[in-house]
């Protein structure tokens, strides 16, 4: 899966600590989802983008490598 | 939200403190005490199986025994649950998938060192083997889930 939450926190000028705390997370958490490290839940990914004003897709992306993966 | 089964944040410092000693205690009575009658550390305490070598089983007894290493073994292991499952600051779901990880991981390797010293230790010091074994779990699990949360701390420091 790709994000773009690196640019969109550009965009809106946040830094990763303010993105986690505006979402309720670490600031580990925000890091490893931006290295791709890390699949997160619906729930945060929902909050993310509502902090971004974007919708879902906007902010997150499937990858055809998602297809044949079940993690 | 779902209970998590962890403790609150504040009991992992109240773990760590008590840990500490503990487990150096442990350690020197491993090491030096084992053998030794600490005769101010006997107490008598109710027994549900009571088996001395060469005499009768007896059960549901008040026995006479030497409880410190009964006493040490409850502290380090209540202040290593302490310690391992207390809520870090922030809890998180992705710190919650860091802490299942580290718990099968340091499962797998308490049972590789176990599975190896079926195979390759034998007579009475395999006691010893399963003494260290009740608490390893544990304390692999401690290792690896700190270790773990370190490094994911020094990658947030080259971030910035």
């Amino acid at each position: 899966m790709k994000n773009n939450i690196r640019i969109e926190r550009a965009r809106n000028n946040l830094t990763q600590a303010e993105l986690a705390e505006l979402v309720q997370v670490s600031r580990q958490t925000i890091n490893a989802i931006e290295q791709g490290k890390y699949n997160l839940s619906t729930k945060l990914a929902l909050k993310i983008a509502h902090v971004f004003k974007k919708s879902v897709h906007e902010v997150f992306e499937l990858e055809d490598s998602d297809w044949n993966t079940s993690l | 939200m779902k209970t998590n089964y962890l403790f609150p944040n504040r009991f992992k410092r109240i773990g760590w403190f008590i840990f500490f000693p503990s487990i150096i205690l442990g350690i020197i009575w491993l090491l030096f005490l084992r053998n030794s009658d600490l005769p101010w550390f006997s107490f008598k305490v109710p027994a549900l199986i009571d088996d001395v070598l060469f005499s009768e089983t007896r059960f549901f007894v008040i026995t006479e025994a030497v409880i410190m290493k009964e006493v040490l073994a409850i502290i380090l292991i209540i202040s290593s649950l302490l310690v391992a499952f207390s809520k870090e600051k922030y809890e998180d779901e992705y710190i919650m998938r860091v802490r299942f990880e580290s718990l099968l991981w340091a499962t797998y390797v308490n049972y590789l060192v176990l599975l190896f010293t079926i195979l390759f230790i034998y007579g009475t010091i395999f006691l010893d083997v399963l003494i260290v074994n009740m608490f390893t779990l544990l304390l692999f699990f401690i290792f690896r889930f700190n270790w773990k949360l370190h490094k994911l701390k020094i990658e947030l420091n080259n971030e910035k």
